[in-house]
């Protein structure tokens, strides 16, 4: 052995014993979610913009029904780095089937398969959820765009109880037949695995029972294949063809009278539909927007027109999930939705008292809090393309919720202003 | 019953060369080759035919049978060479499927249903076992690899979708749910949620081989064979070029020649491989 190989074996040496000094300090815990904040945010932030997500059903018991049910809008300012959401699919983002779904509707139209979806416009979406594995899950309604990947909507916690061992799913089929999604067609397969197995292993079997590599390769080398083709190798393989194709054919023609009745896949296309455009009176665009990096908050400047007969006030701005509120939107926020997730205060303005009909104001607008940190959307500063898009919410006097899209570029500020 | 004893008598081993020599063919195949064989094979399927064999709302009539058997070929014919060409061992594809099979039962019992919870019938491989045995017994009968690509490799391909029809025919046995008619085996795709794998992934049921009346799995059938034939010719090929031994011998002239008997290496004096190799043996 020379030095160079002495070196290369102390290097996998050092790091094989390193990896087995190491391994014990990690601490080792189960991860309770998807790593969701790991998208980048120009994907959370400006290509669906998720509100009144709800999770119904927060504690089910095995067997028992929940929903996963809220709206979303595709973003006007959907990324250039993103394919457009030409064919989508509502999803659940889940740590595994912890839950079987046993339908998805969006607008109304059931979502079996995917289907093209519009940017500008808003869905409703409902998921029928029935609980399976037991435990403590982290549930997210999710929209996958074909060629762009799954995009993760806001999680919320979900806990079942009991015994998985007591789930049921029976299924009534067109045939009038009942299947259990658990257990139909395991046993018929296993049965076939079995069988075809046992052919297999008695095939190669006959031939282990003799001498199999080192003799015959002498004898093959010395004095070629003659004495190493047994005639009655030839004979059985005879035999196992005939036995293979005549069981293959019993198979199929019995599977066929079993099944009479069959369909292919189904492979077609959703055709679902946004909601309606509701007539909104009040118009905002952006006309400034910077980020405040050591102070975690994106100031804005909207230049806002109130077209209606009542006066509108600003209560939330809501992005990627995360709903950033004064006193006016927490007053309309539903109590369920996932306190981490919420800046309660965390919106102030420089004029907070309402726009009145017919008045058009510039608003300095901040959403400031550290989750913008903890959800990891600071990371905006290392886009490519640095834009913020959301959703802000307001209410006429009345108590009308009106929802405007908003997006614009962000200028970082790195250091406090005055400082 | 076999010519067993006739075959030692030529092998000129001692008696403890031949007990030897069967506890190597234990310790070869067993562990080394059959092991081997689960790694590679199984990995090679997951990545070229893995999502139409792990799930059942992929076993469309159209994809399936033309993916699985193209793909899963590739190994059986390399494997025939090895076995045929080196000992005339004419079990190198059954021998491949059973590990290929013994690869995905573990899977289907530990990654998808101890760690991800999926029922095994929704993660139900494929039997291609007696496509297997059937590649083995026309290598065998004809003693021709040409012949094997052309009648045995069609035979695997063809038989591929009728051996699996008893396996996964309740599937597509339709259902209705809120209104639309969906199979078994959507259905299934449905419910068990996959959090990275949306239903727009699937590759099934796309592409115009339907066009010939509605036969689709009889066109899938066809053309899957004529290219797994093809890729029989391919992966032979493959066998031949990564298992053939050989070694070069300088003769006493200097002339160096490839010797492709091995054994011969092996019947060496110490002082002739001595020479072989630089004085290093």
């Amino acid at each position: 052995m020379n030095v160079k190989d002495a070196f290369k074996l102390w290097i996998v040496g050092f790091c094989g014993v390193a990896t087995m000094a190491f391994t014990p300090l990690f601490t080792v815990v189960p991860a309770f979610a998807h790593g969701e904040r790991s998208q980048e945010p120009f994907l959370r932030m400006r290509t669906v913009n998720w509100y009144d997500t709800e999770w119904v059903g927060r504690s089910t018991a095995v067997n028992d029904i929940a929903y996963l049910k809220g709206k979303f809008h595709l973003s006007e300012d959907w990324p250039r780095a993103v394919v457009k959401p030409h064919r989508t699919f509502i999803n659940v983002g889940s740590p595994s089937s912890v839950f079987v779904r046993l339908s998805s509707k969006v607008g109304g139209v059931p979502m079996f398969v995917s289907g093209p979806m519009e940017i500008g416009r808003d869905y409703e979406y409902e998921i029928t959820l029935k609980a399976r594995l037991p435990g403590h899950h982290h549930i997210h309604p999710m929209f996958s765009v074909k060629e762009a990947g799954p995009i993760a909507g806001p999680g919320g916690w979900m806990d079942i109880t009991g015994r998985y061992a007591d789930f049921k799913n029976p299924i009534k089929t067109l045939t009038g037949e009942t299947f259990d999604s658990e257990t139909e067609g395991s046993t018929t397969g296993i049965m076939w695995h079995v069988f075809w197995i046992s052919v297999g292993l008695f095939w190669v079997g006959w031939f282990m029972v003799r001498p199999m590599y080192l003799i015959r390769a002498r004898v093959l080398a010395a004095y070629g294949d003659e004495l190493l083709l047994d005639p009655v190798d030839r004979k059985l393989a005879i035999g196992l063809l005939v036995f293979t194709v005549a069981v293959v054919t019993i198979g199929y023609l019995a599977a066929e009278a079993k099944h009479p009745i069959t369909v292919p896949l189904q492979a077609g296309e959703a055709k679902v539909k946004p909601l309606p455009i509701k007539p909104n009176p009040l118009v905002v665009e952006v006309t400034h927007a910077e980020y405040d990096v050591p102070g975690r908050a994106l100031r804005m400047t909207l230049h806002a027109t109130n077209n209606g007969t009542e006066p509108i006030s600003i209560g939330e701005f809501t992005t990627a999930g995360i709903r950033f509120t004064n006193a006016v939107g927490a007053k309309y926020m539903d109590p369920n939705y996932p306190v981490e997730l919420v800046a309660l205060n965390g919106l102030t303005m420089d004029k907070e008292e309402p726009i009145q009909p017919g008045q058009t104001v510039d608003i300095h607008l901040e959403s400031k809090d550290v989750l913008w940190e903890v959800q990891r959307l600071v990371d905006i500063l290392h886009d490519p393309d640095q834009r913020f898009a959301g959703l802000l919410m307001s209410w006429t006097e009345s108590g009308e919720r009106l929802i405007n899209p908003i997006w614009a570029p962000v200028l970082p500020v790195f250091t406090r202003l005055g400082a | 019953m076999f010519r067993t004893d006739e075959i030692i008598k030529a092998a000129k081993l001692p008696p403890e060369g031949v007990a030897m020599s069967r506890h190597i063919d234990y310790i070869y195949f067993i562990p080394i080759l059959f092991v081997t064989i689960i790694g590679t094979f199984h990995m090679h399927t997951a990545l070229l035919c893995g999502d139409w064999d792990f799930w059942l709302d992929w076993k469309d009539r159209q994809w399936w049978p033309i993916v699985t058997p193209i793909t899963t070929i590739t190994f059986c014919a390399a494997l025939q060479y090895y076995n045929w060409v080196n000992y005339r061992q004419p079990f190198g594809a059954t021998l491949t499927i059973l590990a290929l099979g013994t690869g995905k039962w573990i899977a289907v019992f530990t990654s998808w249903w101890w760690w991800s919870n999926y029922p095994p019938n929704f993660v139900m491989p494929a039997t291609l076992i007696p496509s297997a045995l059937v590649l083995d017994f026309t290598l065998l009968l004809t003693r021709n690899w040409t012949l094997t690509a052309v009648i045995g490799a069609w035979m695997y391909a063809i038989l591929f979708y009728p051996s699996n029809w008893p396996i996964f025919a309740y599937s597509h046995t339709p259902l209705v749910v809120d209104g639309t008619l969906l199979s078994w085996a959507d259905y299934m795709g449905f419910m068990y949620v996959r959090t990275g794998t949306p239903e727009y992934i699937r590759m099934i049921e796309v592409g115009s081989l339907r066009t010939f009346g509605g036969h689709s799995t009889m066109i899938s059938a066809f053309f899957s064979a004529f290219a797994s034939s093809l890729m029989y010719i391919l992966w032979w090929q493959f066998g031949k070029f990564f298992c053939t031994s050989y070694f070069y011998f300088t003769d006493e002239r200097k002339r160096t020649h490839k010797v492709y008997d091995i054994f011969a290496y092996a019947t060496l004096a110490h002082a002739d491989k001595a020479k072989l190799s630089g004085g290093k043996a």
